[in-house]
């Protein structure tokens, strides 16, 4: 017998891990390219990312073992932080001491969709969860805001 | 309640499944990610039949409850009954507040065997409401007996029982009867 089974895409499912996570924030927007263009580019950690994620400068992955990653990250100003990294097709989860990302892709008409996760592990974040995602969802738009520039600006291929 | 382990459970191992909801409980977010990816397939196939057309959004809503809520799972080898009622009950929530239209009087329910329900599960469970689908998911996805499946729903078993067997009769009438006349 053939039940019907939901369907979850990978931002569906970025939104509830942003609703597990006290203290994150979640922007999305949709990328007018389709998934197989845009995803490879996104998961490319070392070289795609970097070019589009605006205050990292570098990530270099140290140690894998199919979809987890160690990674070691440094930002603008010279900070450097070790990673713990999930990345498979449209989905992937990084996680420092401090601080936690979450990305993923979905196709949808006219592109594709992504969602961008940022926000901070805190001891007691739980009590002001609400107060730390609210200062953090101008950042996170900001970011996906440049992302989102870099992308529609980057060169072509003829 | 008796502990199904759905197929495929990326979490079967108990020590592993201990590992990764204690790290989920304490704010872990690779961890929350393991437990997301182990308990998406059965959300979506306890909310699909469920919510119908609305499916993607119970799931959601669905996963959202449990995650919100994992520190308030004392044992991890009750993770999946106690997903199965969230899902269930978040499932029949999203499908009530639809706009979509819901029968006035319910139709019953097919017999598991019944070949009305091979033929087009679709159609059936359209024709039926959110409760009506949730105690045939229950006994057909899930294998759920009545005492079970009327825990998972709030309700006496007795109400189960009674709505299943008056259920089958006067679904198969209605269906049989509906596709003489096709």
């Amino acid at each position: 017998m053939n039940w019907p089974i939901g369907e979850l895409d990978e931002v569906r499912r970025l939104r509830v891990l942003h609703a597990a996570l006290p203290g994150t924030t979640l922007a999305e927007t949709v990328l007018p390219d389709p998934y197989d263009t845009v995803w490879p580019v996104l998961s490319d950690l070392e070289h795609g990312f970097c070019a589009y994620a605006p205050g990292i400068t570098a990530i270099r992955v140290t140690d894998r073992d199919g979809d987890r990653m160690r990674a070691d990250i440094r930002d603008r100003i010279g900070l450097r932080a070790a990673f713990d990294v999930v990345l498979r097709d449209g989905w992937c989860v990084m996680q420092s001491r401090l601080v936690v990302f979450g990305m993923a892709a979905t196709p949808v008409d006219g592109g594709t969709r992504i969602g961008y996760l940022i926000g901070l592990r805190l001891p007691g974040i739980h009590r002001y969860g609400r107060l730390a995602s609210a200062l953090a969802r101008p950042f996170a738009r900001g970011v996906l805001g440049v992302a989102r520039r870099r992308w529609l600006s980057r060169p072509r291929d003829a | 309640m008796t502990q199904r382990w759905p197929d495929g459970d990326t979490l079967s191992d108990p020590a592993t499944r201990d590992r990764v909801v204690r790290a989920a409980q304490a704010g872990d977010a690779i961890a929350l990610s393991d437990l997301l990816d182990a308990i998406t397939p059965y959300v979506r196939r306890l909310c699909g039949p469920i919510a119908l057309a609305d499916a993607a959004d119970a799931a959601q809503e669905a996963l959202i409850v449990v995650m919100r809520r994992i520190g308030s799972l004392r044992e991890p080898a009750a993770l999946y009954g106690w997903v199965r009622v969230i899902a269930v009950r978040e499932a029949v929530r999203v499908a009530r507040g639809s706009s979509r239209a819901v029968p006035a009087e319910l139709p019953e329910l097919p017999a598991p065997d019944d070949p009305a329900l091979a033929a087009d599960v679709a159609d059936v469970l359209d024709r039926l409401s959110p409760e009506h689908r949730a105690v045939l998911v229950l006994r057909d996805v899930d294998g759920l007996d009545e005492t079970e499946a009327g825990a998972v729903l709030g309700v006496p078993a007795g109400t189960v029982r009674s709505r299943l067997f008056r259920a089958r009769r006067t679904f198969r009438r209605a269906w049989l009867g509906e596709r003489s006349t096709r």
